[in-house]
């Protein structure tokens, strides 16, 4: 009887810690950004944009040119320090 | 202290004669973007409850419930009524991911403190509620220490209000089974709490 006491005890706190919370507004809109994937006319939208597209081209470029001067530079002082 | 969250504008979602699912995802696995829009504003705060009680941080519950919905739409066009309800094949993709994030951190993970969705009484006396707050903190500590499979349960049975079939139908058991299984968890959690000589005030 008492084991039975314990555990109706045991429920009525389980169902006042175990409840459903609402997640934030800003939580639900940014899930509802990440999980939408454009349409295909947004898609042609973005390509026909060629200020966009002279953009990413010139970034892409740019970390291009980043990543070749940066190894550049690395191949340059690992080869000197070889020679010497 | 405790989390607040605030609560979900409903501008936007349907009303239950509006919402049909069988067509809805009828035309979801047909590709329609807008169908799967209205699954995912009527099953979002559901699989949101799920994941941050298995995860206990509202980052990775944010993370998980992305990814659920990733994947639910990827593959919306293999899912099949086969007895098997939309909702229960949704909380299976979230069990899984969830179960992968337990086993890529491969420990066991406490819920920090401060992100406990602890919601005090209304009209308690302070004292009163700053203990049932302990007490909640304790139990929810000890849900986290459960096997994955019982915690799931109990998040199912009380924050989902689900009955046993329907649980048994998103874990693959029987109304038996899982009404056992509770049964089991129960005691499981009173030996705990006698364990760590935690009483638990009765109302």
């Amino acid at each position: 009887m008492t084991s039975n006491k314990d555990l109706i005890l045991l429920e009525s706190h389980l169902a006042g810690t175990l409840k459903r919370v609402s997640p934030p507004s800003d939580l639900i809109r940014r899930l509802r950004e990440r999980i939408r994937v454009p349409d295909r006319a947004e898609i042609m939208l973005r390509l026909k944009d060629w200020r966009r597209l002279l953009l990413v081209f010139g970034g892409v470029m740019s970390v291009l040119m980043l990543i070749i001067t940066v190894a550049r530079a690395l191949y340059h002082l690992v080869g000197r320090r070889t020679i010497g | 202290m405790f989390y607040h969250l605030d609560s979900v504008g409903k501008g936007n979602r349907l009303t239950t004669q509006e919402y049909n699912e069988e067509s809805i995802l009828a035309r979801a696995s047909q590709g329609d973007r807008d169908a799967f829009g209205q699954l995912y504003e009527h099953y979002i705060e559901r699989i949101f409850n799920y994941v941050y009680y298995r995860t206990g941080n509202l980052h990775d519950a944010e993370d998980l419930t992305a990814r659920v919905f990733q994947r639910a739409m990827n593959h919306i066009k293999n899912y099949t009524n086969r007895g098997l309800p939309f909702s229960a094949w949704l909380y299976r993709i979230a069990h899984n991911l969830v179960a992968n994030w337990h086993r890529d951190r491969s420990r066991k993970q406490e819920i920090p403190l401060d992100d406990l969705p602890v919601v005090p009484t209304r009209g308690d006396h302070p004292e009163r509620n700053l203990v049932r707050s302990q007490e909640q903190e304790a139990l929810l500590r000890m849900i986290r220490r459960l096997p994955g499979e019982r915690q799931n349960l109990l998040i199912l049975k009380f924050v989902e209000n689900m009955s046993n079939a329907e649980i048994g139908q998103i874990m693959g058991r029987s109304e038996g089974a899982v009404k056992s299984l509770y049964h089991r968890t129960l005691l499981s959690l009173r030996d705990h709490l006698e364990d760590q000589n935690l009483n638990l005030e009765g109302d």
